[in-house]
């Protein structure tokens, strides 16, 4: 029998090595926060990137890449809103970097609250690459960063400069290093695929030539478990995207479906059918049964961790269609949280504890919504706008990406958990679906 | 002062950057309930012949078949076991009245041919979430094994599984569509 060869994938060690200065007369920008972008009142700030400004004459056309990167980044946060850089008065690469050099009035009547100037030098395959970040209002450096890398790499200093942007202005850290896994469909299967969080750089991760549903991360994001049907019936397996190697984690009789890992740990919450009904469990990385979480006689599936481990969000059809329930694990307690419609499903826990996220059919249309863990403040973020399923929320807790029709065939889309800021991330033919966000793993 | 030093060095370790290489990979040849089932036996049963049924002389003896007038009837009467679905409503796994009747032309099949194997697959509209599917369909295949087996036939050549949403037949998004996908398809394995 053949056997088909597994890509090899490995999380290149990457080094960058920055530098980091601060502002104007030794102000510490790490403790004062800028913005509260918690306030109802919050606006998008308005910041002005200009091009990046060439310092040697190699790989020229990066002074507009990495702008425009970063601006994407930025206007991606829901914290910014970025200028168009066709109002700019001045040629970016005519102008300096210092404070004494930025005509700051001028970036003030184009409505610009903060201004980004960068730099950048090219030896080699070596990138050297300077940004700085302005208070246009006060006419004073916020920071400024040096990084250096391998030319390569250059998108991945951008995202880091961008992730101390936010850092600088909101004090807490963006989702600019993280992915997103989901389903591809092609020809008459479908394959797991990782791709970065502004929609670049998607991977093939799985080539099992059947069906790879349901992607999921591990806590550290080392590892993917997903369920296939390569050896038969759904079986679920895990993929450590260090070497590529694929395991299965359990294949009991029946359904072997839906893994959610738990939170610092390595067991997860599946949905296993051995024993006639569809009951969730708690199993360990090698598919032995530590605890039966959930059962009964009606379906029980898709489970979504507490980001503490403690609760589980899972649905089931209970009363006759599927609703969202709350378990608590020590207690063995469940709630109904759902009360409005007759289908909800796939709920997602966010990474703060404060929001469930679900799919639930209104008007005949699935929609993402979201309510507080006892069920109360349900808010409505899409509205009919083709379909919109399997929220799973980015590790900042600002951002949801889903799966969605609206734009014909099934396709990732993320949007801000206030309802705006819709985008689409992914576009390859075919269909895409099942998306599961990755924790945050660079180290800081 | 801890302001005083301006220049701290950080060292960052890029973890979330992977590349890969790949091997050419080779599709498997297709395994039962994997894509349009039992092709094998489709043609043969086509062309009315016992001839590239997929079925050789040792398979024949297994299902006590010898007669060229044995097979033919077996070719004809495992084709419309296998073309004849049993549909379901909407987020349910009851069977009809006219599931039923269906299910009872399978018995029989199942009783004049009891060595046969076959695979009940249990399918679902598009609409609703890929796990709550893949349960609701294995709650449809259950059905249908319940009821073949509460008839009389015997247990042990049936398997089921649940593709869930996964395999549609109709690729519409209208109630014709949907109704044609929320199945239990039945494939011979022999």
């Amino acid at each position: 029998m053949l056997q088909t060869k597994q890509l090899i994938m490995w999380w290149g060690c990457i080094f960058i090595t920055a530098v980091l200065f601060l502002g104007w007369r030794g102000t510490t920008w790490a403790e004062r926060v800028y913005i509260d972008i918690t306030q109802p009142s919050f606006e998008r700030i308005p910041i002005a990137i200009p091009d990046f400004k060439r310092q040697t004459a190699e790989q020229s056309q990066l002074a507009r890449d990495m702008g425009e990167t970063l601006a994407n980044d930025l206007d991606y946060s829901g914290v910014f809103r970025p200028l168009d850089p066709k109002g700019f008065l001045e040629d970016p690469q005519a102008v300096g970097l210092t404070a004494a050099d930025i005509k700051f009035p001028d970036w003030r009547r184009l409505g610009a609250d903060f201004l980004v100037r960068g730099a950048y030098q090219v030896q080699g395959s070596t990138l050297r690459m300077e940004g700085r970040l302005f208070d246009v209002v006060g006419s004073r450096m916020v920071f400024g960063k040096v990084y250096e890398g391998e030319t390569r790499n250059w998108r991945l200093m951008i995202h880091r400069f961008a992730d101390e942007i936010l850092f600088a202005l909101t004090g807490e850290r963006g989702v600019f290093d993280t992915k997103i896994a989901y389903v591809q469909a092609q020809g008459k299967g479908k394959e797991i695929y990782v791709v970065d969080f502004d929609g670049n750089n998607p991977i093939q991760v799985t080539r099992d030539n059947n069906l790879d549903l349901s992607p999921a991360w591990n806590s550290n994001g080392t590892q993917l478990a997903y369920v296939s049907f390569k050896d038969g019936g759904a079986k679920i397996y895990s993929l450590n995207l260090m070497d590529g190697v694929q395991r299965l984690i359990c294949g009991y009789p029946g359904l072997n479906i839906a893994p959610a890992w738990r939170p610092g740990s390595n067991e997860l919450a599946v949905t296993l059918s051995k024993d006639g009904n569809p009951n969730i469990y708690l199993i360990s990385s090698s598919g032995d049964i530590i605890q039966k979480l959930v059962q009964g006689f009606s379906i029980n599936v898709s489970p979504g961790w507490s980001p503490d481990g403690r609760r589980l969000a899972y649905v089931s059809d209970d009363t006759g269609n599927p609703q969202i329930y709350i378990l608590d694990i020590s207690s063995g307690q469940k709630r109904r949280i759902s009360y409005s419609g007759n289908y909800n499903t796939a709920p997602a826990w966010s990474p703060k504890g404060d929001w469930i996220a679900y799919s639930s059919l209104v008007g005949g249309r699935h929609n993402i919504v979201i309510s507080r863990p006892d069920g109360s403040d349900v808010r409505q973020l899409t509205h009919g706008e083709g379909s919109n399923e399997d929220p799973t929320w980015s590790p900042d807790g600002r951002m949801l990406a889903f799966s969605s029709t609206r734009g014909g065939s099934s396709a990732i889309w993320v949007l801000q958990t206030n309802g705006t800021g819709v985008r689409r991330l992914t576009r390859n033919g075919g269909g895409q679906e099942l998306p599961d966000w990755s924790p945050r793993v660079s180290g800081r | 002062m801890r302001y005083g030093s301006l220049v701290r060095v950080f060292l960052i370790l890029a973890l979330m950057v992977g590349g890969f290489s790949c091997s050419k990979t080779t599709v498997p040849p297709p395994q039962p309930g994997f894509g349009p089932g039992a092709e094998g036996l489709s043609e043969g049963a086509g062309t009315a012949g016992t001839r590239g049924s997929g079925l050789d002389e040792a398979k024949w003896r297994e299902l006590g078949l010898t007669s060229e007038a044995e097979k033919k009837e077996f070719l004809a009467k495992a084709q419309t076991f296998e073309n004849q679905d049993i549909y379901f409503d909407f987020d349910a796994y009851t069977l009809s009245e006219p599931a039923k009747r269906i299910l009872d032309e399978k018995v029989a099949f199942l009783k004049r041919y009891p060595k046969v194997k076959v695979t009940i697959e249990g399918h679902c509209d598009e609409r609703g979430t890929t796990e709550y599917n893949l349960a609701l369909g294995e709650r449809r295949a259950n059905s249908a094994l319940q009821y073949i087996t509460n008839s009389g036939a015997g247990r042990t050549n049936l398997t089921t599984i649940s593709y869930g949403k996964e395999r549609p037949v109709a690729s519409g998004q209208d109630e014709a569509a949907w109704a044609k996908n929320r199945r239990d398809h039945f494939v011979l394995n022999y």
